[in-house]
């Protein structure tokens, strides 16, 4: 706390005596800057929708002989940075019915293992309608204990999804909380957005500095006096409401602290998309946008802005149509078929995911961190599905892919079947233990828990 | 406020014109859509200010800085040097009074003054100017709609003068008071509800009424088309490249020509054997009667009003209809019923070989043998294939995607009272019309969007009285929207103030 409010004094004093904001930057504590030699861990969950084929992942599925079947192929190349969590349960029907929705839905929110409310949609309860999950995302909680120990990270977590506009029940993945509150994050949408937000302020030309300084001073004081208000009106209004304006305080803190990132060290080289850009909705341009997410996304931790990422290649249930790939029906259709041509085209569609996929393994392979190293070497990338298998909606069988280098936390080049005897949550507990954080020995709901992080996963 | 909320206010506070709307649309552009709930989306309890959206307010706010520097509505008087804090008080009241939707107080007046003066100091009157109404921009007061009340009614609570002004602008208007809610509010002339009646009636009539369709859009999910309606180009040749908007427009006209009578009511609404078209959607039919641009009313035999227009119909798959979401989404936005969801681990397969040969009504039937399956689609099948003789773009057809002579008759049951044998959409749309089942979700779908929030089990005597009025007024939908402003929900406070962003 005291850190932030003294950064803010002296940007009003950069503000009103016209000093150029570089010289800030080089003020403000930074735990990526030079001085700080350990790169920092990252994690980044990247999901992708509608189940495949559990017996067609592996042809050998020893632990370390293991060989990928036709759409996990495109792994290969990573195999020794690789630890692959196969048949995890994920075990929402342990919860009572009228706290869960359908496998698309409960399944879409594996990274927030927490009982469903109600109130939003009149599909799933068996008796009233159904709501959001009630409690946070790893993404948010990661994120917010990163914040609460690095003054220097302006950013939370940033969560992302490709084409799909609408926000419900069924394709938001991250949450914010607190426990027992139904509080989605609805994603950015727009990769063009995604970046100016970040990096706007990164410029070096003395007009741009000098015109920035004053456009943040603005806004500095229209946030102070916003949460001035919110803090005045707060004391009047009722208990569901003062949640409301505090998520509100947070957000205006968030985009305080974002005003003050500048800069970020020698790794920090963001540079601007070019134009013309993309519609953001077309589905038939879902790979370019998605390359567009992953460099931010490798800005974002290589500038130290945020260390965790929320990646969605669509809403969960995602019913996009892949034409470049010869499909007619939608993504969510062919997947409740259990025929062979089905699984066939299924099949298809993922293993162009998991290529799509891999361009942000070469993207951190390739990105400096600042530490000698690259951005693969401290990063984890969690890949994810709201299924096991999409024609029968199963809710165990889950494949969780974890990707990099992570630090040495884990022992990769490994494939290990856990039977459906762990669970889902229990793997959010290994990402926060790999993020430092290993006071936490459960997340989410107790029934969805089976107790501590994943055995076995260590170096 | 919702994001439509939003861009209607801005609308109104920069003075609505082509260029305005331009500005207002090109600003929010980006702003997430907010979390759906129960259909809808100013659900308040889920219009929380994330991140994302708070800065969505701060991006649009700093481009509409411009047009508010140059407005003299707001900057009505011209800084002397040495005086201009006495400019700056004007643009204050003026500019604040819009923005916060009633006057300021003199503490607030005090407040923004100080923004300013630090702003002069620093700067320049230009740029003190930007920054007060950048700093109104992000007040909550401005996102939102915060509501305390004026003096106690008895045991009830009665909102303030200037807070009905609100209740009844974001009701009609989606929108911010006009000056003539403003006067009524300064004159106490929103007190009775005679007088908030005539003042309904007024907006309603008003050409800015036009924005509550956005209830309609929401309700049916018109509004998401652009984003979900795909169609397999070779199965679906040559379809018009606007008809998305086509079929939104075609609603839209429809429903406004409803609203419109006194009298047109639910009936007309799931029953009306015509439409609304213009050339091009005509031909997409192959209905006559439309020649130009303009939507105009004509006739579509067979047709039953929203029930079997094309965004309806087109909620189907990218080669084929689909009777389970035609009958789930009659199941749960008209007959507000709850679906639970397939049983877990269930195979949901209808593909299967041995039926390959089998039409989609087939396959479904033989489906609903399995006791697990007919569970839920005893509830969705049945309804979904009295629109089989509409395509999945919505044009009438005798045989379906095999070749199959298609057969809409049906029988509706697990309804409260809207069960029975129907041969066709006419005659199902004239069992919902008369059914009190279909009447009472309308009437709480109408609760929730126009309230901006759910019902809860205080609001028994609001929902009763509203259907009350419904059913006094022959079920008019514009009755039903000026009932709205009659009711205990509407005319007083919960106990608990409350504010919905």
């Amino acid at each position: 706390m005291k850190e932030r409010l003294s950064r803010r004094t002296l940007l009003r004093g950069a503000a009103g005596l016209g000093i150029g904001l570089p010289l800030l930057e080089a003020m403000m504590p930074r735990s990526a800057s030079a001085d700080t030699p350990l790169a920092p861990r990252r994690i980044m969950f990247v999901f992708q929708a509608n189940g495949d084929q559990t017996k067609r992942r592996f042809i050998d599925t020893g632990e370390t002989s293991f060989t990928f079947d036709e759409f996990l192929a495109p792994l290969e190349p990573y195999r020794k940075d690789l630890l692959l969590l196969n048949r995890l349960d994920r075990r929402y029907n342990k919860l009572p019915s009228n706290e869960r929705a359908d496998g698309h839905q409960q399944g879409g929110a594996s990274l927030a293992p927490w009982k469903s409310g109600e109130g939003a949609f009149p599909i799933g309860g068996a008796d009233q309608s159904i709501g959001y999950v009630t409690g946070p995302s790893a993404d948010h909680e990661i994120g917010d204990r990163v914040l609460k120990d690095n003054p220097g990270v302006s950013t939370r977590h940033l969560v992302f999804r490709v084409n799909t506009r609408e926000n419900n029940i069924w394709n938001v993945s991250s949450h914010a909380g607190p426990v027992g509150q139904q509080n989605p994050v609805n994603p950015e949408t727009d990769p063009y957005n995604a970046y100016t937000a970040l990096f706007a302020g990164n410029t070096s030309d003395p007009v741009a500095v000098a015109a920035l300084a004053k456009r943040i001073a603005m806004k500095q004081s229209a946030l102070d006096n916003a949460v001035a208000e919110i803090g005045s009106l707060r004391a009047k209004l009722g208990a569901a409401d003062q949640q409301r304006l505090d998520q509100h305080t947070q957000a205006l803190r968030d985009i305080e602290r974002s005003l003050l990132a500048v800069g970020g060290g020698a790794a920090c080289a963001p540079m601007p998309f070019s134009t013309p850009k993309l519609n953001v909705f077309d589905d038939d341009q879902h790979e370019e946008l998605g390359q567009l997410f992953f460099k931010v996304s490798a800005w974002a931790f290589a500038c130290d802005r945020t260390r965790s990422i929320n990646f969605n290649w669509s809403g969960n249930t995602s019913n996009r149509v892949y034409k470049k790939l010869g499909m007619t029906d939608g993504h969510h259709d062919i997947s409740h078929i259990s025929d062979d041509e089905a699984f066939a085209k299924v099949r298809v569609i993922h293993k162009h995911l998991w290529e799509q996929s891999v361009t942000l393994h070469e993207l951190l392979k390739a990105t400096p961190d600042g530490t000698g190293g690259t951005l693969w070497d401290n990063t984890l990338v969690v890949h994810w599905n709201e299924l096991g298998q999409g024609d029968v909606h199963s809710e165990n069988d889950a494949l969780v892919v974890f990707a990099g280098g992570a630090g040495g936390h884990f022992k990769m080049g490994r494939l290990l079947d856990f039977q459906n005897k762990a669970s889902f949550a229990d793997m959010l507990v290994s990402c926060f233990h790999y993020m430092g954080f290993e006071d936490v020995m459960s997340f989410g709901d107790p029934l969805l828990n089976t107790g501590g992080p994943l055995p076995n996963l260590k170096a | 406020m919702s994001n439509a909320e939003y861009r209607n206010t801005m609308t109104d506070l920069l003075g609505d014109s082509p260029a305005t709307q331009a500005l207002v649309a090109s600003a929010t552009r980006s702003f997430p859509s907010e979390t759906e709930s129960l259909g809808f989306r100013n659900n308040a309890d889920y219009l929380g200010v994330s991140t994302l959206v708070a800065q969505g307010y701060v991006d649009a706010a700093e481009q509409f800085l411009d047009a508010i520097a140059a407005n003299q509505t707001f900057l009505s008087c011209t800084p002397s040097a040495g005086a201009e804090m006495d400019c700056a008080r004007t643009f204050i009241q003026n500019f604040g009074k819009r923005a916060f939707r009633r006057p300021l107080t003199a503490d607030e007046a005090t407040q923004y003054a100080a923004i300013f003066d630090k702003a002069l100091k620093a700067y320049d009157f230009d740029t003190a100017v930007r920054t007060t109404a950048f700093a109104f921009l992000q007040s909550p007061k401005f996102l939102y709609r915060v509501e305390f009340g004026a003096a106690p009614a008895g045991s009830a609570m009665r909102p303030s003068q200037y807070e009905m002004a609100n209740r009844l602008s974001y009701l009609f208007w989606q929108s911010m008071p006009d000056q003539s809610l403003f006067d009524a509010a300064e004159s106490n002339q929103l007190s009775t509800p005679a007088q908030i009646e005539e003042q309904a009636r007024r907006m309603l009539r008003s050409t800015k009424a036009s924005r509550l369709l956005e209830y309609f859009d929401e309700w049916l999910g018109t509004d998401t088309l652009p984003t979900t309606f795909t169609r397999d180009a070779t199965l679906y040749p040559n379809l018009d490249p606007n008809l998305v908007p086509l079929l939104q427009q075609e609603t839209r006209a429809f429903v406004t020509s409803v609203l419109s009578r006194p009298e047109g009511n639910l009936s007309d609404l799931f029953t009306a054997p015509y439409t609304y078209a213009n050339a091009d959607l005509a031909k997409h039919y192959g209905l006559t009667g439309a020649t130009g641009s303009d939507f105009v009313k004509i006739d579509a035999p067979g047709r039953a009003g929203v029930l079997t227009q094309g965004m309806m119909l087109a909620r189907d798959k990218a080669t084929r209809t689909s009777i389970v979401r035609r009958g789930l989404k009659v199941r749960l936005d008209v007959l507000c019923e709850l679906v639970p969801a397939p049983p877990p681990d269930v195979n949901l397969t209808l593909d299967t070989t041995n039926t390959a040969s089998l039409t989609q009504r087939e396959r479904l039937e033989q489906h609903r043998t399995t006791a697990s399956c007919a569970g839920c689609h005893d509830l969705m099948d049945p309804v979904g294939v009295v629109f089989e003789g509409f395509d999945a773009v919505g044009r009438a057809r005798s045989a379906d995607e095999q070749g199959a002579a298609v057969d809409t008759t049906s029988t509706i049951a697990h309804t409260k009272d809207a069960n029975g044998d129907v041969a066709n959409p006419a005659q199902l749309g004239a069992m919902l019309a008369k059914s009190e089942e279909v009447r009472s979700c309308y009437v709480t779908k109408s609760f929730r969007f126009f309230y901006g929030r759910d019902a809860d089990p205080a609001d028994a005597c609001s929902l009763a009285q509203l259907s009350q009025s419904f059913k006094g007024k022959a079920y008019s939908l514009s009755e039903l929207l000026i009932a709205l402003t009659q009711t205990d929900a509407f005319l007083y406070l919960p106990v608990q103030s409350s504010g919905s962003p």
